[in-house]
């Protein structure tokens, strides 16, 4: 009896070698596979995936490359042709083509995916811990404060700290005080969001203040903080961000079960074993960093942080946090606002932050005016 | 002899003081208002005295004490008082009243401790349609004013009827995020706006900071009728609006008609907001700091409220103004950051209490 139950229970059979799909009828009614890395039986490594998510973040993955790629086409200098950017990518091209694919619209590009992917996981993050889908890092005042810090140090004479230390921090600051602040009334419902909107107007009033105080010239160095561009970034920023994303996503990929379980309620999810107070702090955390570092590069450009989790909720499967999905749909909802932005108006250039702004202000007013949709993500 | 004679006059220092204590915080509303009209006098002539020039207190107060003599031997004094800060003051004090006086009506008509004009969308309504004007070629101030104030009203509108028609009136946390929303939302528009024309942008840079820097008091004039007929429709409506705070029901039954006073109110408040936006630009909190203050001294009565604003919203902006001259002497910073600075504090103070006040 006990031997049956065991080989029920574990699907992989000795003989398999590469990377394994196997199903029982239960798990194709429920949408699950069970994919295990060929490491041998000592080490079973096994992932339950969502087969409906898997499918769709392959496509949310096609689409990104698709998307990277019209990127380094397009632009108001030239429209190449695939091959021809292909061959400038590899350095291969014209002169000219070389310098604006590799030194112009490459670094861009990159700044794009890993921005969008760290405001969309820090929005889903926080989102799934209010347990509001409402509740961006960017309405929670986070934002603007990372934005008030980085331009602290920019115009700073005293204070020589890097942009991103200091992002991190002020959007640390921030969340502390909105989390703080709001500790009575809880996390759960509009009042903490007010709050967050008055904690970030603290910051906004603090960055205008200190934008009034510098001589011009300083005050145009820390312009894209204030309005989200992806326009000439500073490069260490973006490899700062870039070394920071891939833990955090891993973080936020095993956390994913428990927050799951958590979306229930918090008995629910003590019942089972998760430590709620561990695991919500742990994704403010992820949040919190996330969010500081990608500041420090693209400026306050938090309405992906409600685009991309949104739209990865609409197509991933019900039951799950769509961890990994929001962070390629929120690479894509970047990529596309920057392209749309740098085309729409071509001699000027429309900074990705307006962009995002005027696609994200309808959609958080629907999401908050309809009173069909829950508000739980 | 000389210690009695100190300690006499110590001690009715003393007494005066706490008097004046008593009466702040006795029950008589006529003292209370009495005094904060006492303060405000004080901060007037505290905003004449001081500023980030060259002219200190000192001088400013010989220039004052001998206006017409000034204009003689200290020209550069009589110059400053009387071409820069009294025209100053005088917008101050507008917007100052106009602020304190659509706040404390738009929280009476919605019923709502936090609905602030700046941020259920009327300022940013009427930013919004002031960069539209600009861009189209309007630079009289008249034309400002009343584009201004229709935006201000489109504004207001939007969110309410919006928040109407779902049906979440009732919840005052989520209307205040409707607008703070529809507020971004106007925000990035104009910003696209003043991307695409830098003329535009270069006339509407000074004016979106929300200041009373470098305004001409010629502005004020034009405002001068649309400021007379709100008040007009303030004092008629200050009774309905007493009676609706009792409910809807008991309105209807002393005779008042619901639907009309909140659509003049709204009409009111957009004519405040606007005059006050195309003036000083979009100042935010003091529709929200006014009120509350107000509402702590005077009760729950809507024309005590309205009273209370009068000396407030000035004290509040005339003296947050005079803060923004000192803090960075040679410069300035715009009033909205110090109004902000003070509001969002209070903002957070309000949410926080476990059971909102309803109005």
């Amino acid at each position: 009896m006990s031997n049956t139950l065991s080989t029920a229970s574990r699907p992989t059979q000795p003989g398999m070698t590469s990377c394994s799909r196997t199903q029982t009828p239960s798990q194709a009614r429920t949408g699950k596979l069970f994919l295990t890395l060929p490491l041998g039986q000592r080490l079973p490594l096994r992932f339950v995936v969502d087969k409906r998510n898997l499918i769709v973040n392959l496509s949310l993955m096609g689409l990104l490359l698709l998307l990277t790629g019209g990127s380094l086409a397009i632009g108001s200098a030239a429209t190449l042709s695939a091959s021809a950017t292909f061959e400038a990518l590899l350095g291969q091209g014209s002169a000219l083509d070389n310098f604006v694919v590799r030194e112009l619209r490459l670094p861009r590009v990159v700044a794009g995916i890993v921005t969008g992917s760290a405001f969309a996981l820090a929005g889903c993050l926080m989102q799934t811990v209010a347990r509001n889908r409402l509740a961006t890092p960017g309405i929670v005042g986070l934002d603007n404060g990372a934005t008030a810090f980085a331009v602290a140090s920019v115009i700073g004479t005293g204070i020589s700290l890097a942009p991103p230390a200091m992002a991190l921090t002020g959007a640390a600051v921030a969340a502390a005080l909105t989390f703080g602040l709001t500790g009575s009334i809880g996390v759960r419902g509009y009042r903490f969001l007010v709050a967050g909107i008055g904690v970030g107007a603290v910051f906004g009033a603090i960055t205008q203040l200190m934008l009034t105080r510098v001589s011009i010239d300083a005050a145009n160095a820390a312009y894209p903080w204030t309005v989200g561009s992806l326009n000439a970034r500073p490069a260490h920023a973006v490899s700062i961000l870039s070394l920071a994303l891939l833990p955090a996503l891993l973080a936020a990929i095993r956390l994913t079960r428990s927050l799951t379980v958590m979306r229930l309620s918090d008995a629910v999810a003590t019942s089972l074993g998760v430590s709620t107070s561990r695991c919500r702090l742990m994704a403010l955390s992820v949040a919190v960093i996330l969010t500081g570092l990608a500041v420090a590069v693209a400026g306050p450009v938090g309405m992906v942080a409600l685009i991309g989790p949104e739209f990865a909720r609409q197509i991933s499967a019900r039951n799950t946090v769509p961890v990994v999905g929001a962070t390629l749909a929120g690479a894509i909802v970047m990529l596309a606002a920057d392209l749309l932005g740098r085309v729409i108006l071509a001699p000027i250039e429309v900074p990705v932050g307006i962009i995002t702004a005027l696609t994200g202000s309808p959609l958080l007013l629907w999401i908050l005016l309809n009173p069909h949709t829950r508000t739980t993500p | 002899m000389t210690s009695f004679m100190n300690r006499h006059a110590d001690s009715s220092v003393m007494g005066s003081l706490r008097a004046c204590l008593r009466a702040a915080t006795s029950s008589s509303p006529v003292a209370t208002w009495g005094l904060l009209m006492i303060l405000l006098a004080v901060i007037a002539l505290l905003s004449l005295l001081f500023g980030a020039g060259d002219v200190g207190p000192g001088r400013a107060w010989q220039a004052l004490s001998d206006f017409d003599a000034a204009a003689m031997h200290d020209s550069e004094a009589h110059f400053v008082i009387g071409e820069l800060r009294l025209p100053r003051l005088g917008i101050g004090l507008v917007v100052g009243i106009a602020l304190g006086i659509a706040g404390a009506l738009l929280q009476a008509v919605t019923r709502n401790p936090l609905a602030e004009p700046g941020l259920l969308g009327v300022s940013a309504g009427s930013a919004f349609a002031v960069t539209l004007a600009i861009l189209w070629g309007a630079d009289a101030a008249t034309l400002r004013i009343s584009v201004a104030q229709l935006g201000a009203l489109g504004g207001c509108l939007c969110v309410l009827a919006a928040a109407r028609l779902q049906g979440i009136g009732n919840d005052p946390v989520r209307l205040i995020l409707a607008g703070a929303i529809l507020s971004g939302l106007l925000h990035s528009l104009s910003s696209l706006i003043l991307l695409f024309d830098q003329y535009t942008a270069d006339e509407i840079r000074f004016w979106v900071v929300g200041s009373l820097a470098g305004r001409d008091a010629a502005d004020l004039m034009p405002l001068a009728p649309s400021l007379a007929l709100a008040a007009l429709l303030t004092v008629i409506l200050a009774r309905p609006l007493a009676a609706l705070a009792l409910g809807e029901h008991v309105a209807i039954g002393l005779g008042h008609h619901p639907r009309m006073v909140r659509l003049l109110v709204i009409v009111v408040v957009a004519l405040l907001v606007g005059g006050a936006t195309a003036i000083a630009g979009p100042v935010a909190f003091v529709g929200l700091v006014v009120p509350f203050a107000a509402r702590a001294l005077a009760g729950p009565d809507i024309r005590r409220t309205l009273w209370f604003c009068l000396p407030l919203g000035p004290i509040v902006v005339v003296s947050a103004d005079i803060v923004s001259r000192l803090v960075v002497p040679p410069s300035e910073l715009p009033l909205g950051v110090i109004t902000a600075l003070i509001g969002a504090p209070v903002l957070i103070a309000v949410v926080r209490r476990r059971r909102l006040p309803m109005l």
